[in-house]
């Protein structure tokens, strides 16, 4: 009996030491003023704002002249005050007189004339091809001039980082030196980088002084956080349903959209430059083109496909301020769409179930890049409804874009953007780009449309062009949604799905552009731990 | 002596020089083939916010408007003269892309090299010396099983049990994370060095003990062995004696002529534990068509094989001196 008594009160010994030592090793006793992160997006040539680091919305080291809020209002940052000319050629910018780099410095004129100088001429991805030359004019006023008007350029004064003009050089990639919230300690390239407040820093301290960047592949990331070692990790929508102890899901409304895009001419035997053929007789047709907009059931492709960490999707800039609120219709109507199709003169002839007209019949491929299981769902879904309607799609994946803009001319493409520069609006539906790479690539073209675009591009401002942006998707009588021409079928908008420590306080995000990642720093400022 | 040395180094350089120029000369072709648009794998989603005027830029930075005979010549001209150009997804030189990564690689490479070797020569002489016995068929079925494993499965397997499930080792990388790899211990860097290394030597133990096994069980059956046994010699003197020896030529070209399937290995492994090295880099390039690394890569890998392959051939004049004499009489 007593060795029995001793054995056992010696593993009570050891059973509530473990369990202390865990209790201990569980529970955060003090607030945490370092966050480990892992949201993708390495920028692998480096975090230097003239080459296009920064684009997403926030540098992080750098700050920009003027910034969007949570409702992607435009607010100043640098900024203190800004017009642009009656002709709609020069900017005037003052910026605050605050402001200082990370290296003590302070930051002037000369160095923002400095930025969009190197940047026109970088040949990066940060477009200032409008740009003629900006100037300073004195310490804290800079004068930009442009080669045309284009309401698009403020965009540039969003997310353009101001770097210093008399460190900023071939190395400067590697080792930013900026006057936004943090200042980079280490970058491992392919592991982590290390950032710490900026001392230096003219607006509100951020909470946390030290933020850890992991830049692992997805299943490592998703790893880590299961394993505890990170407090905010980005999932795929599917992997958004699973729990990890610990973490709260945090989804983001994005604009992060995925459509059918439709060629919009009928064949007429030209080619590319490339050999690529043009047009489908099919899809050419409007009648065609609206009857799938309608008969689409979005609602049940978001919850069936994205888990429900989505929302359907009307037009490529849903929510945003240069979106029309008309572009919402009434989908998941087979019985309109039916109606569509035979008012046009589409029959089903030969009792086969698909539908006919002038001897063709109403048969096309949707493509689809095969890496992306989202994007392969949508295509198979949407050839399921589509089925009732008497249209057959067939679905085919490709290995590569590189495969695919040999079709994309000619065949229905699941393709996806959303940006928040409505300059995309433009891309995707001027005719001035029909066929100019992925820009309209279905050769949409409506010269009421090309007016509202040109005019929004040429107005007096940014908040005077919102309404020719929204009347170029619909005016009343016509329009590039799916009232109008439907030369696209859009179908969801994505959720960013991020799982956070439930400690994390992030505020609210805005919504995000295309691609997970950065945009949720973009208030990174604000982010607090609560016990 | 010195005679025969410096013609088979001249020989060798020869031969290396003529390697390095046709593998360029295929590599670019390929690249050149490849329909991957370096320019569209760069802008990527930033698609429809760059006007084409834009993209002609990009594409004048560079040098992409050139035809691929000419582009060729001038990387080849700049690489006589030591500059491999600079990397597009990197931004930086590309020998010093490869200098950085390879520095981190190193370690990897080097410590499963030196694990598969010695314990598949340890397996393939033990199995090779009692063949048939249950220590034999462990063996065979160890190595029979995983050398037909993909490296990358076996380091997902490996780091759901151990880092997931366990939680013994780290998820990933070189270092610990939130500290700077210059503060790393030497014992952090091994403790986050053993996953990607067991992946890397398990697979490649399987290949050097099978063909040390071969050699082994022909070596113990061999007539000087008989002979030996003959004598009244146990096997374990027999293999220690009289076999080793011979076996350990073949062992060691398996070792250093597997440089090569070590660098295809790693590439996977890497990815798997996102260990920021050389064969990262490779999959980068090749995915986004950083052509200038690409080529900086494949010249670099084909001089790693290469030496490797040329030390195998030196050290066998060393373990075995029958070779040397050999080469000197027939001069």
């Amino acid at each position: 009996m007593l060795p029995f008594n001793r054995l056992f009160s010696s593993r009570l010994i050891i059973v509530s030491c473990s369990i202390c030592l865990a209790i201990l090793m569980c529970s955060p006793a003090f607030a945490k003023d370092s966050l480990t992160l892992a949201i993708k997006g390495e920028p692998a040539d480096g975090y230097d704002p003239t080459l296009g680091w920064g684009r997403y919305g926030s540098p992080l080291f750098q700050s920009t002249l003027l910034k969007r809020d949570e409702n992607l209002n435009i607010v100043k940052d640098l900024a203190t005050n800004y017009s642009l000319s009656e002709d709609g050629l020069t900017w005037r910018v003052t910026i605050r007189k605050d402001a200082k780099f990370s290296d003590g410095t302070a930051l002037t004129a000369k160095d923002v004339a400095y930025t969009f100088n190197t940047a026109a001429n970088a040949g990066g991805k940060v477009d200032l091809i409008q740009m003629s030359s900006a100037k300073a004019i004195d310490d804290f006023e800079i004068e930009f001039k442009l080669k045309e008007r284009d309401t698009t350029f403020i965009n540039r004064f969003i997310s353009l980082g101001i770097v210093p003009k008399a460190t900023h050089g071939p190395g400067y990639a590697r080792n930013p030196i900026g006057s936004g919230p943090y200042k980079m300690i280490e970058w491992n390239e392919g592991q982590q980088m290390i950032a710490e407040i900026n001392p230096y820093y003219y607006d509100s301290k951020p909470h946390f002084k030290r933020l850890v960047f992991l830049f692992t592949d997805e299943d490592t990331s998703f790893a880590a956080a299961k394993a505890g070692k990170v407090d905010a990790v980005v999932v795929p929508q599917a992997l958004a349903v699973q729990t990890i102890p610990g973490m709260k899901m945090h989804a983001v409304k994005s604009v992060d959209n995925r459509g059918l895009m439709f060629p919009t001419i009928p064949v007429n035997g030209k080619k590319t430059d490339t050999g690529a053929p043009i047009g489908n007789n099919v899809t050419a047709d409007p009648a065609i083109r609206k009857a799938i907009n309608v008969a689409v059931d979005r609602k049940l492709l978001v919850s069936g496909i994205l888990e429900d960490f989505g929302r359907p999707a009307y037009g490529a800039c849903d929510g945003l301020p240069w979106d029309n609120s008309a572009n919402k219709i009434n989908d998941a109507d087979p019985k309109a769409a039916r109606k569509i199709l035979a008012d046009a003169g589409w029959k089903d002839t030969d009792g086969d179930g698909i539908l006919e007209k002038d001897g063709i019949k109403a048969e096309f491929t949707i493509i689809y890049p095969a890496t992306r299981a989202i994007r392969q769902y949508l295509a198979l879904a949407c050839a399921d409804m589509l089925k009732g309607i008497g249209i057959k799609a067939n679905v085919e994946g490709k290995r590569s874009w590189d495969e695919i803009k040999q079709r994309m001319h000619s065949d229905v493409i699941v393709f996806g953007w959303g940006s928040h520069d409505p300059i995309e609006v433009y891309h995707l539906y001027s005719s001035h780009h029909a066929g100019d790479g992925y820009n309209n690539a279905g050769y949409y073209k409506n010269a009421t449309v090309d007016s509202y675009l040109d005019k929004a591009i040429t107005a007096a401002s940014y908040e005077e062009s919102l309404d020719y942006w929204k009347k170029a998707q619909w005016d009343g009588t016509t329009g590039s949604n799916a009232k109008g021409d439907a030369p696209w079928a859009w179908l969801v908008n994505l959720d960013h799905t991020y799982f956070i420590s439930t400690h994390l306080d992030v505020g609210t995000s805005q919504v995000e552009p295309h691609g997970h990642g950065w945009p949720i720093t973009a208030n990174i400022h604000k982010w607090t731990w609560v016990d | 002596m010195s005679a025969i040395s410096s013609s088979f180094f001249l020989g060798k350089a020869g031969r290396l020089a003529l390697i390095l120029s046709l593998v360029s000369v295929l590599a670019f072709t390929l690249v050149s083939l490849s329909p991957l648009d370096p320019v569209s794998a760069y802008i990527g989603i930033d698609r429809m916010q760059i006007s084409t005027a834009q993209e002609q830029l990009i594409i004048d930075r560079w040098g992409l408007d050139k035809p691929a005979p000419e582009r060729f010549f001038i990387w080849a001209g700049n690489v006589l003269q030591g500059d491999l150009g600079t990397s597009i997804i990197f931004n930086e030189p590309v020998s010093a892309v490869i200098g950085k990564r390879f520095v981190t690689s190193l370690w990897l490479m080097a410590s499963a090299w030196l694990i598969s070797g010695v314990l598949g020569f340890v397996l393939g002489v033990l199995a090779g010396m009692k063949r048939d016995s249950w220590l034999d068929r462990g063996i065979r079925l160890y190595a029979y099983t995983l050398a037909s494993t993909p490296s990358f499965w076996m380091g997902l397997v490996l780091l759901a049990i151990f880092s997931v499930y366990l939680g013994i080792t780290p998820i990933c990388c070189a270092t610990p994370t939130g500290i700077s790899p210059a503060d790393a211990t030497i014992w952090e860097r091994i403790h986050h060095l053993i996953l990607p290394a067991a992946t890397l030597s398990v697979i490649g133990i399987a290949q050097i003990a099978l063909h040390t096994r071969e050699k082994m069980v022909d070596a113990m059956n061999s007539e000087y062995a008989l002979f030996a046994f003959a004598q009244g010699e146990t096997r374990a003197g027999v293999a220690w004696r009289h076999a080793l020896r011979n076996v350990a030529l073949p062992a060691i070209t398996l070792q250093f002529a597997s440089l090569g399937e070590l660098f295809g290995g790693s590439v996977l492994a890497e990815q798997v534990f996102s260990y920021p090295g050389l064969g990262k880099a490779t999959v980068e390039a090749g995915i986004r068509g950083d052509v200038p690394l690409l080529l900086g890569i494949t010249l670099f890998s084909a001089i790693f094989v290469f030496l490797g392959n040329f030390i195998a051939d030196m050290l066998y004049g060393v373990l075995d001196p029958r070779i040397r004499i050999g080469a000197e009489e027939a001069k």
